[in-house]
């Protein structure tokens, strides 16, 4: 069983990719005092455009930035919701889910009677996107958010609001645009380079339990590598006891990962202290 | 008279938002080369031009107002449940198994189970300050795939073809073609409403959800309040997964909550979290969920423009409020 689970560890690495980049994301926003639930929807919105683009272009490069520019769509109009009109974050980032779930499943079933998803995607070659997210990401935001002025009055617009001289609305919606850079990307990899397409609804709750690990981490970059690990380490297990027939039924290992996600927020909720204005606006 | 204009207000902020979504959605299907006129009929005679249709509607409203009165009490309350599709699965699952003891045990332990899921977020929440809006949703994932397992293990029928349960002992007696379960929905949002509006116990609820602090100050014990609306509103949704079982599937598969739980967010905020106005917007959303099935039949385009429709009206809703009560 543990040469099954250390076998299945790279594996882990490469499938919490999505997680992990999404897990960053929603720091960032977190920091500057938004909640955006609604990152669920951006990344499943990111997988269709990049599954779009990428066979229209035949290059995995354009597919990645097709994946980047849908979630920038979705981003732009939650922001707009959110940052400029105020509306409840929560709300929102539920509609936003909504929204994605609802235009992803219909254009598919247009789009799948023409044959277009029926095509195979180009595949990635040099796999890039793995050392991207585990270490060249989080060191640029690491330094990003702890190094410089902007990061600065990011968490200032996310702590206190009323002490940011500069615009709070220019810093969020900058955080905003960081965030959908990434979700763009671990959209774009979850149907590009982790599967052979898009499916409906195929982020599977990826953003909740992306949201869930960055209280784990404490909204630190540390931390959200870590609580991506414990969760990797724990979708290993999840793996091996599938490829081992461990006699547990399928879909009740298939509901493990929520399980461990809800122990994960169990565990350490009630002892972090969230930057003061989240989800206030 | 200000308050019945302003009352006025907001019903027409509603049409307008349910108008915007239906044209969106002609819109959007016109962008795939389908005609917008000919897609607005269907949506309309599939909803409520004939008498077929207007059953089909009635049938899909009863979940979708006791989903929506769930969101109703618990955003009342100012906690964030949006359980619903969890709490209406292991509602489902309690009123199969507990269906061989009539149609009022299987009913009572829908609302039970239903309940109890809710309630494991509210202890997380109270407990080890876990917040409810993503634990609910973590909780609906866990349930869908219990209702999977169930269904492909100790449930599964008898005869074993299938990926579904045997049909419940119990069913909810027919009137025509519409079971008792209508009766019962706006049963429920009377009690809703004269439970928020002529009790204690709902002068307590939403004074919780519009000022927690000053709540605590005037003597309400807050985290137990919280408690009680995640159980009332859980429960609703777990009578909503028990009647939808009862009165019209009979049987559970693993696509049994087709989104429900989440409609009831939308069902909701359209009638201004209102138990009455419920009645209405959950007519309405029924008519959106029957009339995208008769599109997804006879012209091909997913069922899925019901969520989308769903999502349009509340980004309208709170969009317009936003925009209007700006200084």
């Amino acid at each position: 069983m543990l040469d099954l689970v250390l076998d299945a560890i790279p594996l882990a690495i490469v499938a919490s990719v999505p997680l992990l980049l999404a897990v960053q994301g929603e720091l960032v926003v977190q920091r500057g005092g938004i909640i955006n639930l609604g990152i669920e929807g951006t990344m499943l919105v990111a997988a269709m455009t990049a599954v779009l683009a990428a066979q229209a272009t035949d290059s995995v490069l354009l597919g990645f930035a097709g994946g980047i520019a849908g979630a920038l769509l979705v981003a732009l109009l939650f922001g707009t919701f959110v940052i400029l009109l105020r509306t409840d974050q929560i709300v929102t980032g539920t509609a936003i889910n909504l929204l994605a779930l609802g235009l992803t499943s219909f254009i598919y079933r247009e789009l799948q009677q023409d044959g277009v998803f029926v095509d195979s995607i180009p595949r990635i070659e040099h796999d890039v996107v793995v050392p991207l997210a585990w270490i060249g990401i989080p060191i640029v935001l690491a330094i990003l958010l702890w190094n410089t002025t902007f990061g600065l009055r990011l968490r200032a617009c996310g702590e206190n609001p009323d002490a940011v001289a500069a615009s709070i609305r220019s810093h969020r919606a900058l955080a905003l645009g960081i965030e959908a850079l990434l979700a763009g990307l671990a959209g774009a990899y979850l149907s590009l380079g982790l599967s052979s397409g898009f499916a409906e609804n195929m982020t599977s709750g990826r953003g909740f339990i992306a949201l869930s690990i960055v209280i784990f981490g404490r909204w630190k970059v540390k931390g959200a590598l870590l609580g991506t690990a414990v969760f990797g380490l724990a979708a290993a297990l999840q793996y091996a006891m599938q490829a081992a027939s461990s006699g547990i039924p399928f879909h009740l290992l298939l509901a493990l990962p929520y399980v461990v996600t809800l122990a994960i927020l169990c565990g350490v909720a009630g002892r972090v202290r969230a930057p003061e204005a989240l989800g206030k606006n | 008279m200000k308050r019945a204009l302003s009352g006025f207000n907001r019903s027409l902020t509603g049409f307008a938002a349910a108008a915007v979504a239906v044209l969106l959605l002609a819109l959007s299907g016109a962008a795939f080369g389908h005609s917008p006129l000919e897609l607005l009929t269907i949506l309309v005679n599939g909803s409520v031009g004939s008498r077929f249709a207007l059953e089909g509607t009635l049938l899909k409203s009863v979940p979708l107002l006791l989903t929506g009165l769930s969101v109703a009490i618990a955003f009342r309350a100012g906690v964030w449940n949006i359980g619903g599709e969890g709490q209406f699965i292991v509602g489902a699952l309690a009123a199969l198994l507990a269906s061989r003891w009539g149609v009022a045990a299987s009913l009572l332990a829908a609302m039970l189970a239903g309940a109890a899921w809710a309630s494991i977020a509210a202890a997380m929440r109270l407990l080890r300050n876990a917040p409810e809006v993503l634990t609910t949703i973590l909780l609906n994932f866990i349930a869908i795939h219990l209702l999977g397992w169930c269904v492909n293990g100790p449930l599964r029928e008898r005869a074993g073809q299938y990926p579904q349960s045997d049909a419940a002992a119990a069913a909810l007696p027919l009137f025509g073609s519409v079971h008792a379960g209508v009766f019962l929905a706006v049963a429920a949002s009377v009690a809703a409403w004269w439970l928020l509006y002529r009790t204690a116990e709902g002068l307590r609820l939403r004074a919780t959800g519009f000022n927690p602090s000053a709540a605590k100050w005037a003597g309400i014990n807050v985290k137990g309040q919280l408690a009680r609306a995640m159980a009332i509103s859980g429960a609703a949704a777990g009578l909503a997964g028990g009647i939808e079982l009862l009165g019209v599937t009979h049987r559970l598969f693993e696509r049994f909550a087709a989104g429900y739980g989440y409609s009831g967010i939308a069902v909701a905020l359209l009638a201004q979290l209102h138990p009455l106005a419920t009645i209405v917007s959950a007519l309405f959303f029924g008519a959106l969920v029957t009339g995208a099935g008769e599109l997804q039949r006879t012209a091909n385009i997913s069922a899925a423009v019901a969520i989308f429709g769903q999502a349009v009206v509340i980004l309208v809703l709170i969009g317009f409020e936003r925009a209007r009560s700006r200084p």
